[in-house]
């Protein structure tokens, strides 16, 4: 592929989506059908109104042929990412959130927006807790140092933002500390 | 006639009071500029009132006795003049400078009582103005003061927000009875609040006063309790109460807010008139009505307001309704008597005991404060209102209102939308377009039925969601007629559908449409589909009719059920109704009765009473899945019918408490059922006070139903609850095959069976002998009793152990006897008085009469305590002694071929060896393996069984070439799951491993032969239950059918036994029942 130098150290976001569509997630299915087996597991039975639980991939499917309503997550609320807007802004640390939250959101809010509650709203709860976080993962780069970098709670799309220049700093890093070490180590290293 | 007269009361506008004189002829108002005027009753609205123009302040009370009247002023005065008259007689009292605020005469007209500013009350003698007493209590100034109606009891509001009834017997010593507080609100003098009314006003049962709380409702205090009782709330009814007042009998009571005067009936709590020209909308100018009060002798509510006019509205009570004075009441005595036992006849029909001589010695006692319960009870339904009859007759009554018949899952209209239906079909939502309606019609399963929508000019208000068709119902309107209209699903738009219209007079009161769900999809055509018809449909109607009609639309059949029938529901195969048999009960239990009506055969199924408890209602009804039908009313428990498919069987269980649930816990909200689907109980969750759903369509929650049982907190009263609700779930669904046995069947138990065992082993962990013991008598496979033989002898539990054996054998004949006799479970069941089994007694007994001789059983069971062997310590020896003491062998097992069981086992440790060749290197420790080899030789001891020969005809056994390792297996499920392991040589876990017993090999190795020797000390160590076992088994073995060599039996000491722990189970598919094949 040809890509950028700086992104072919990281994944694109749409490799990440696609990662992130074998979450499974809820559904309410709107036809009738038992048990199926797919590669990842065997999924189902869909009996209406029950939920079932399906990979992320597999909702989407549904809810473009609209055979399905996908339930939202927990954490895809407005209640929930309010409060969550609010701890980030006034906390030093990350919150936590589920891995690969970014993705599913988005996957939700394109594809299943008629079964989120006020979608607008959640589309700019994100887009402020993103702006938030990635505030305070760019202050985090700043502790870089050449052993190790610890930001807990960081999510996927976060840490492949950071990702070409994290892992290029520590490189360089590395190296510069590896000049100031004492020969045997230096060598040790070097050897690695 | 109904007639409103408006005088202008006043010149400055304001705080405005008002009193009626005993007679009724008059009406004092006092007024902000401190006048009180007098107006004539008769008069209308041109009279030139009396003026009494005494007061330098506001008048801020005035209270009348029969010679005089008194008024009670901001500037601290209380007056008293002449009755009807403007000729002031002196002062009563003065205050220390600070306002009156309330003068209330008591009922006798011999004392009143001054409330002001001050903390304290004073009662003082109107004969005799100095004496006076002092009741003192209140923190903060008093608001009202109020006499109960036996004149002995004063209720006094105070700004603190307390209400505090004192005991005032005249001529007595005054105490405090009580203080009430949280419904007041805390109001200073200054603020408005502080001129709304918050008097406790008497009813004139004196059991119960009135009073306007901070909430803004009205609730009834009780004498007796001086708790809450009830609470008069409504829609119309908002804001802030500024007035209050009962009429003289006690039937109405009126209220003033912002939002006009209402007037409410006491007895069922409803608000019955308003007068109509303030039917204001809200936010119209009214001004607040400060003082609200009923004539004492005719139909008339007077109020002021703040704008100091007065306001008389004359039959304010609607003729056709019970008269607000007493009824009965005549200037002549002589007739009262007697019409004093009519009213008492009156009052027995709704069981309010009142002794005749009672209700006279009120009449000439007091008699303007006299009162008589009306008698409308029979008109109205009485709601619960607990009333008594003056001193004595202490019968409450509370009666629950009759509840008008609901189709489930329905909401009423809101914003021109509501729900007609709402199940675990689909949904059929209505919106209102004022000429029509507009009906839609959803499913949740798409693929089945089509969506679709109409316009419904009929504006059906009831319809029922069926599987093959819905159902509507409009009322009867003007000269259109009730209808009633069906469209299945097979056939929208077309020939299908039909309707019928029902004869003048007669209206829909309950529908529902049933069938069987369809067996392939209902969106295209398809030529056989027809054959399955369009379901049933059944109609409630007017005159207590229910009527069965076909899908197709034949009418096929009529029952006269002649009692409101109050909801009904259908599914696959009946249609579930609930009816009330005759009006509610007195205990406030509303009698409803439910029936379950087979639809091919119009049979009752079942017929009883519906566990809905006092005071609570029901809000939905709904058939599960499984075709139990269920109940969920307002006190949030929902119940389903159990063994519903067993004539006369049937029962309600408790399946979900939702007032309990987790998830509820600091939250607000309430559940709306839709339906049950096995263990999950989908429903809409409402937040806060909503009632039903609103729009857009909520997603259907699931919420997991735990029938309320103890200790659901601990992991064992956990599993006892899933065991017992599965319980109940696989008997339905036995009871629907029919004796015939579908897979879900055995799954389920063996599910179930899974759940015990892991009880059992907490149980023995915590030495809960009986309890486990018990516990096994559960189980349904007999590979499980071995599962649960390994978890005693995990335990060291030799005696448990044996006792499962036992259990095991006799189920393992049971079962045989249950198939000779082609017995299914539900006859048996079903049988009349079947004597409680006793499982040991018959066939077993032969095996315990040596376990008492040896050792007691009790003794096994406890918990360990090393004792000395009092025998040799070989096993070996032991298993040569003991057939020696045994007796032939068991009648019993002569009497059924059914021991395949224990052949197959017989071979069992042979095979066990050979899988186990490749797990050698065990390194359990050898003291317990030694312990529970000893158990384990027992058992195996026990299995080797002279009628294992017989296993070539025993019809139950599988077809086991004899000698086959592979071949031999028995039935029990540890083998199934060994077998494919030790094929593999994959060792899994050590565990497993473990449970193979070691081989010849493995004891010609040195480290048996070690662990031989350790043998006697650790047995003497460890564990006593244990040494009665070797002799335990006796009975059961034949010394000539000991085949195996005295080695083998040292392999089986050094075999291990498998912990099992509880997550490390491994569950293998159900085994076919044995018993099955019995049959040929």
């Amino acid at each position: 592929m040809t890509l950028p130098q700086s992104l072919i150290s990281s994944m694109m976001p749409e490799e990440l989506e696609l990662i992130a569509m074998e979450q499974l997630i809820d559904i309410v299915p709107s036809f009738r059908a038992d048990k199926i087996r797919l590669i990842s597991g065997t999924f189902g039975p869909f009996r209406p109104p029950s939920k079932t639980k399906v990979p992320l991939w597999f909702a989407v499917n549904l809810k473009l042929k609209k055979k399905c309503r996908i339930v939202p997550p927990v954490w895809l609320s407005i209640e929930f990412l309010q409060e969550r807007l609010s701890q980030e802004t006034l906390s030093e640390e990350f919150t936590a959130f589920p891995f690969r939250f970014a993705e599913i959101s988005k996957v939700l809010l394109d594809v299943a927006s008629d079964d989120l509650h006020n979608p607008d709203r959640l589309r700019s709860l994100l887009k402020d807790l993103r702006e938030a976080r990635q505030a305070k993962s760019r202050e985090g780069l700043r502790k870089l140092n050449h052993e190790m970098l610890e930001i807990p709670n960081l999510c996927s799309m976060e840490l492949n933002e950071i990702r070409p220049f994290f892992a290029r700093a520590m490189d360089v890093m590395i190296r510069l500390q590896s000049d100031a070490l004492p020969e045997h180590l230096a060598k040790v290293i070097e050897d690695m | 006639m109904h007639r409103i007269t408006v005088n202008s009361a006043h010149a400055e506008s304001g705080y405005t009071c008002l009193a009626f004189s005993r007679d009724g002829s008059k009406i004092y108002t006092g007024g902000a500029e401190g006048y009180v005027r007098i107006w004539k009753t008769e008069l209308g609205d041109t009279q030139e009132p009396d003026v009494a123009a005494e007061g330098e302040e506001g008048i801020t009370s005035i209270a009348t006795s029969f010679e005089c009247w008194l008024s009670g002023s901001l500037d601290a005065c209380v007056r008293v003049y002449d009755a009807d008259k403007s000729t002031m007689r002196g002062l009563v009292t003065r205050t220390v400078a600070v306002p009156v605020r309330c003068v209330a005469v008591d009922p006798k007209g011999q004392r009143v009582a001054v409330a002001s500013d001050e903390l304290e009350i004073r009662i003082i003698d109107l004969n005799n103005t100095s004496d006076i007493q002092k009741l003192e209590g209140h923190r903060k100034g008093v608001r009202k003061v109020t006499w109960h109606p036996s004149g002995t009891i004063l209720t006094s509001s105070g700004c603190d927000g307390d209400i505090i009834a004192w005991d005032v017997p005249a001529g007595g010593e005054s105490k405090r009875i009580e203080t009430v507080t949280g419904f007041l609100p805390i109001a200073d003098p200054e603020s408005t609040e502080h001129m709304y009314d918050s008097s406790c006003v008497w009813h004139p049962s004196g059991n119960y006063f009135l009073v306007a709380t901070r909430t803004h409702e009205i609730v009834s205090i009780s004498r007796e309790t001086w708790q809450k009782s009830l609470t008069f709330s409504s829609d119309v009814v908002t804001g802030a109460i500024t007035a209050l007042a009962v009429s003289q009998n006690g039937t109405y009571l009126a209220s003033a807010t912002a939002a006009g005067i209402f007037i409410w009936s006491t007895m069922t709590r409803k608000v019955l008139f308003q007068p109509h020209y303030i039917r204001y909308t809200p936010g119209a100018n009214f001004s607040l009505a400060s003082h609200v009060a009923f004539s004492p002798t005719e139909n008339l509510l007077a109020w002021t307001d703040a704008d100091a006019t007065l306001t008389r509205w004359s039959e304010p009570i609607h003729p056709s309704f019970p008269d607000p004075i007493k009824s009965h009441l005549s200037s002549t005595t002589a007739p009262k008597p007697m019409r004093k036992n009519t009213d008492i006849l009156g009052l027995d029909d709704e069981s309010v005991q009142k002794a005749p001589q009672e209700g006279m010695d009120d009449n000439y006692g007091i008699d303007d404060d006299d009162w008589i319960i009306d008698d409308i009870g029979l008109l109205d339904n009485p709601d619960k209102e607990p009333r008594m009859d003056g001193i004595h007759a202490k019968e409450m009554v509370s009666v629950t209102k009759a509840q008008p018949a609901f189709q489930p899952a329905s909401t009423p209209m809101v914003n021109k939308k509501r729900y007609l239906a709402y199940n675990m079909i689909g949904v059929i939502e209505v919106t209102d377009q004022d000429t029509h309606n507009v009906v839609n019609v959803e499913f949740h399963d798409r693929s089945t039925r089509m969506s679709s929508h109409f316009q419904d000019v009929n504006k059906c208000d009831m319809a029922s969601l069926g599987e093959r068709g819905a159902l509507y119902a409009c009322p009867e309107e003007g000269d259109h007629p009730a209808q009633i209209m069906y469209k299945p699903y097979s056939a929208w738009g077309s020939s299908g559908e039909w309707d019928y219209s029902l004869p003048p007079g007669e209206n829909v009161v309950a529908l529902a449409a049933g069938g069987s769900s369809p067996s392939k999809t209902l969106r295209t055509k398809s030529p056989d589909g027809d054959i399955e018809g369009n379901g049933n449909v059944i109609v409630a109607t007017s005159p207590g009719y229910i009527r069965f009609f076909s899908g197709g639309g034949v009418q096929q059949y009529i029952w006269n059920l002649a009692v409101d029938v109050v909801s009904m529901v259908a599914q696959r195969e009946w249609v579930f109704i609930i009816h009330r048999d005759g009006g509610t009960s007195l205990d406030g239990c509303q009698n409803l009765s439910y029936s379950l009506i087979a639809f091919d055969t119009f049979n009752i199924l079942q017929t009883g009473r519906l566990p809905v408890p006092r005071g609570a209602t029901l809000k939905w009804i709904g058939i599960t899945e499984e075709g139990a039908p269920a109940i969920y009313d307002s006190n949030g428990l929902l119940s389903i019918l159990d063994r519903f498919r067993r004539p006369t069987q049937a029962r309600w269980v408790p399946l979900l408490e939702t007032t309990s649930l987790a998830r509820r816990q600091g939250k607000d909200e309430s559940y709306w059922p839709v339906g049950i689907s096995g263990a999950l109980l989908m429903c809409i969750i409402l937040k806060g006070r909503e009632e039903y759903p609103g729009f857009p369509r909520p997603l259907i929650q699931e919420i997991e139903v735990q029938m309320p049982i103890y200790s659901l907190n601990e992991p064992q009263g956990r599993i006892e609850e899933r065991v017992m609700r599965e319980k109940v779930y696989i008997n339905f669904l036995r009871d629907g095959l029919g004796g015939e046995l579908n897979e879900d069947v055995p799954r389920r138990e063996l599910n179930i069976d899974k759940e015990l065992i892991q009880l059992i082993q907490l149980t023995c962990k915590n030495e809960q002998l009986q309890k486990a013991l018990d516990l096994v008598t559960l189980l349904h496979n007999i590979s499980s009793f071995d599962l649960a033989m390994k978890v005693a002898e995990f335990y060291h539990l030799a005696g448990l152990k044996i006792k499962i054996q036992l259990m095991k054998q006799d189920r393992i004949q049971q079962e045989g006897f249950q198939d000779i006799y082609g017995e299914k479970e539900l006859l048996k069941e079903l049988a009349p008085v079947s004597a409680p089994r006793r499982p040991h007694l018959h066939s077993v007994k032969p095996h315990l009469e040596p376990f008492s001789s040896s050792t007691t059983v009790r003794k096994s069971l406890a918990p360990a305590i090393p004792i000395v062997p009092s025998f040799t310590s070989s096993d070996d020896v032991d298993i040569e002694h003991t057939p020696t003491e045994t007796t032939d062998p068991p009648v019993t097992w002569d009497a059924f071929p059914n021991d395949t069981l224990a052949t197959a086992e017989c071979v069992e440790p042979n095979k066990k060896r050979k899988d186990s060749d490749a797990f050698e290197n065990d390194n359990q420790s050898a003291s317990k393996k030694r312990i529970l080899s000893t158990t384990e030789t027992t058992s195996n001891v026990t299995l080797i069984n002279p009628f294992a020969k017989k296993n070539h005809n025993n019809p139950f056994s599988r077809p086991v070439p004899t000698k086959s390792t592979e071949a031999t297996r028995s039935n029990s499920f540890f083998e199934k799951i060994e077998e494919p392991r030790s094929k593999n040589g994959a060792r899994k876990t050590k565990q497993k491993t473990a449970t193979r017993q070691t081989t010849l090999f493995d004891l010609a190795s040195g480290s048996g032969a070690e662990k031989k020797s350790g043998v006697t000390t650790k047995i003497q160590n460890n564990v006593s239950g244990i040494l009665e076992s070797p002799v335990l088994p006796g009975p059961n073995m034949q010394p000539t059918n000991v085949t195996l060599p005295p080695v083998i039996d040292d392999q089986n000491l050094n075999s291990s036994i498998d912990c099992p722990a509880d997550d490390d189970i491994e569950w293998p598919e159900s085994p076919p029942r044995i018993s099955k094949k019995l049959e040929t």
